[in-house]
């Protein structure tokens, strides 16, 4: 399948005509071949799963690929009408402003201010011009004031994700390339980002890669899936690719809504929309229970049910008198040379618990996790239990061997037999869909795939009764996130105790029996994480959002109450 | 007073302070005697504690390193020179009155000299503001100074990356984390340090190819300091200054002075 413009023509801002990819080495093709073609104006989502080629395939619009990367490239790619090889990339800037998966691939490692600046400066802007165009690019995507002096290198990842973002937006480029610019960050700040990158403006094209669907796939024109060989395997508007193509989506463990699952439900029971619905509140608009037929409604109460079952709790409850494992007792938790940030924290994590800990960009959760693990030494205060194991944010600082297959067998402890430990590598292997990966350098990995193997070589032994996964859900696809929630769930089966860091609200929804939600230099609050997230008022103080059945939970209620 | 100093010295242009750190570097090296170093030391040091409010404490730590260097000079000075005679120098005035001891304690000073002066540099000089004014002022073509803008961003994220793995390591290998890391240690921290620096390399230069920083179009640097009269004063005054601690050192004022020999005389 193809949207193949079979030759340079107007309106396009960019255009592959049978695009193939292949890195040295490689015994495949990263990508390809691929056509496709993005108007002016038109806003496109592509999609696919872990190891795609998506990356790829946006470094060869303005020849980043093969120029500054080495590969071999076949075939034609064209930005507004012209060969992308006719000019060096950098000439390219003006036209398309790109934000690359990894912050720091966006970012020169500059004060907050001169990085956002950095953009026009290459232009030979007027100072005054530059000036007025940083602040107001800061001020739309939210970045404050008080950043302007600080270097990009003390900021969290998900604050560095928006000084990206910032200094992306400020070029006003006709076409806007983003690869998961939302991946770390907090609900409240990816639906604003969403909004800004999907402004519509009839001159601006925008292509985004982006696991997080809703929010954003409403204001999508066009979605393009490549499948897992790198080649495109469905193209079209969001709301027929989601309705008719759902089970190949599922086959390939690619993303979709959760309005699509609800869909799936509706259809079943007979009682979808017309028009396939791109969010909750779609699909139930026809059911209104104030409004839609009592037949109706009660016909649709099962597939509701159903589906909010599906997103609501898996993991279990721990018993309430359950042994602490760890505790923070009136700690000051402080980053690596830096300042306290979180100050008299009190934190019990009890065995067997799955603890979620939610927060804003910056709050201070991954400082907490690694003090919880024992990891990171307090400033103040005490911290008294097991050991824990820590899955990074950045999976890169976790490997020490030089294969996939010792990445694992490091981990599994010196005494146990050769025999066993091949077993238990290979189960592990096969657990988190790294076979056929095992002779490879783990630096060679995809983004996803490094994921899944920092989480394989944690929990293939039980050195540690407690572990601290660290946003564990990004990069990975949809395929990856179900591998790891059976996982997390079979080790909270094993009496192991998981705390997992996460801006994923749903995610947190169905694992975490108890949360805690981390802002204003301390814990907000701490408590179920089902009443947690019935909070409105908490969660938008704490710049989280509701997770995405929330609206069917809504709908049920008023469905039982009529 | 001290305040507007501290900002006077923040607010000169980075290339006047390095003119005028160079002209002190080249004339403690020029000038052999331990009376001139020890007026350029006194001079820049309360240039720091005054004008700059740096502690004095502060100011002993840094130059720590710089004494050990100089002392090395000392005793290479005092046990290494062929006319000296060991038995003499076990004498302690007949030591301090050597030619041996004159010359070690000159070179020493010089090398707590060039401490100072570099500290005094480092301490009132924004790094990004230096590199800019090389941009505009030096033409340090754009490309260099980027990477120079990232270099000096790596240390950090070099540290807390480097912190990250011991994390890992210690968590892997089931033991505390030290505070300080032993040589294993680092030796094994240095390959996967090299390897993220030569990705995070690799990064950057993609990042700045991406946004568009070419070879040799123009270009517009922002926040780059300009030359003010205030630099102008300052370059003088301290000219000036170096000078007349120079005036001194070549006036008879030996009687003055508690030490002893101290120029520079060649061993016959």
């Amino acid at each position: 399948m193809r949207s193949d413009p079979q030759s340079p023509r107007a309106g396009f801002a960019a255009e592959w005509h049978e695009v193939t990819v292949q890195y040295p080495f490689a015994k495949r093709q990263a990508v390809g071949p691929v056509s496709l073609g993005i108007r002016q104006g038109e806003r496109v989502l592509l999609l696919g799963p872990s190891g795609s080629g998506k990356s790829t395939l946006l470094l060869t619009l303005t020849g980043l690929v093969p120029h500054s990367i080495p590969a071999t490239v076949n075939g034609d790619v064209r930005l507004f009408g012209a060969n992308v090889g006719t000019r060096q990339p950098w000439a390219w800037a003006a036209q398309v402003a790109q934000y690359f998966q990894d912050a720091d691939q966006t970012l020169c490692g500059m004060r907050v201010e001169d990085e956002i600046a950095f953009a026009l400066e290459n232009r030979a802007l007027p100072p005054a011009r530059i000036a007025e165009r940083v602040k107001e690019a800061m001020e739309r995507v939210g970045v404050p004031e008080s950043w302007c002096s600080r270097p990009t290198s003390t900021l969290s990842g998900g604050e560095r994700q928006l000084v990206a973002l910032a200094a992306t937006l400020v070029q006003d480029a006709f076409l806007f390339i983003a690869d998961e610019p939302t991946a770390h960050l907090a609900p409240q700040a990816a639906d604003r980002l969403h909004a800004l990158l999907t402004e519509h403006d009839p001159s601006r094209g925008v292509l985004i890669v982006d696991h997080r669907l809703d929010g954003l796939i409403q204001q999508i024109d066009r979605m393009v899936v490549l499948g897992e060989n790198g080649t495109i395997i469905a193209e079209g508007p969001p709301r027929t690719i989601f309705r008719a193509k759902r089970d190949l989506l599922a086959s390939e463990g690619i993303w979709h809504p959760v309005a699509s699952d609800l869909d799936a439900r509706l259809v079943a029971a007979g009682l979808a929309p017309r028009v396939a619905p791109l969010s909750v509140e779609e699909a139930l608009a026809h059911l209104d229970p104030r409004t839609a037929p009592r037949g109706h409604v009660e016909k649709a109460l099962p597939a509701v049910e159903a589906f909010v079952a599906e997103y609501a709790m898996q993991g279990v409850q721990t018993a309430p008198d359950a042994p602490v494992l760890a505790r923070l007792v009136n700690a000051d938790c402080a980053p690596f040379l830096g300042p306290t940030i979180l100050r008299s924290i009190d934190l019990a994590v009890h065995e067997g618990e799955i603890l979620g800990v939610l927060g804003a960009n910056g709050a201070g959760k991954s400082t907490l996790g690694l003090c919880l693990a024992g990891l990171l030494p307090l400033k103040a205060g005490k911290r008294i239990g097991a050991p824990g194991g820590y899955a990074f944010q950045r999976p890169e600082n976790q490997f020490t061997a030089g294969t996939v297959r010792d990445e694992i067998l490091d981990a599994l402890p010196k005494s146990m037999a050769a025999k066993a430990k091949a077993e238990r590598v290979a189960a592990a292997l096969l657990a988190w869909g790294l076979s056929g990966l095992e002779s490879r350098h783990p630096f060679e990995l995809s983004q996803g795939q490094k994921r899944r193997l920092a989480l394989a070589s944690l929990t293939v032994s039980d050195h540690w009764p407690l572990l601290v996964l660290d946003e564990p859900t990004a990069g990975l696809d949809m395929h990856g996130v179900s591998m790891l929630i059976s996982e997390i769930l079979a080790l909270q089966e094993r009496g192991q105790t998981v705390a997992v860091i996460t801006h994923d609200m749903d995610f947190a929804l169905r694992l975490c029996t108890r949360s805690i939600i981390v802002g204003e230099g301390g814990i907000l609050a701490d408590g179920p994480t089902q009443d947690l997230m019935r909070d409105t008022a908490l969660l938008r103080r704490a710049g989280l959002a509701e997770p995405s059945c929330a609206k069917a939970l809504q709908w049920l209620q008023r469905a039982v109450s009529c | 007073m001290a305040a507007t100093g501290r900002v006077m010295l923040k607010a000169l242009n980075p290339l006047s302070k390095l003119l005028v750190c160079v002209v002190g570097l080249a004339a403690s090296v020029l000038v052999f005697d331990a009376r001139f170093q020890i007026a350029l030391i006194v001079l820049t040091g309360f240039s720091l504690v005054i004008l700059n409010r740096t502690s004095p404490l502060l100011l002993l730590a840094l130059m720590v390193p710089f004494c050990l260097f100089g002392f090395g000079f000392l005793t290479t000075s005092l046990l290494f020179r062929q006319d000296s005679d060991f038995a003499m120098r076990m004498a302690g005035e007949a030591l301090l009155t050597s030619p041996a001891f004159s010359a070690g304690l000159t070179l020493f000073l010089r090398a707590v000299v060039c401490g100072m002066i570099s500290v005094f540099f480092a301490l009132t000089t924004d790094p990004g503001a230096l590199v800019r004014a090389l941009m505009v002022h030096a033409r340090l073509p754009p490309r260099i100074g980027y990477s120079l803008f990232a270099a000096m961003l790596l240390v950090p994220d070099l540290a807390s990356e480097a912190q990250q793995m011991r994390i890992a390591r210690a968590m892997k290998s089931g033991r505390r984390i030290r505070r300080v890391p032993g040589p294993g240690e680092i030796m094994s921290l240095v390959i996967p340090l090299l390897a993220f620096a030569i990705r995070r390399a690799g990064r950057t230069a993609i990042a700045l190819e991406a946004r568009g920083l070419s070879p040799d179009s123009p270009r517009t640097v922002l926040n780059a300091p300009g030359f003010r009269r205030s630099d102008v004063v300052f370059m003088i005054a301290a000219i000036l200054a170096i000078t007349l601690c120079g005036a001194v050192t070549f006036t008879d004022i030996n009687a003055f002075l508690s030490l002893p020999q101290v120029g520079y005389e060649e061993p016959t």
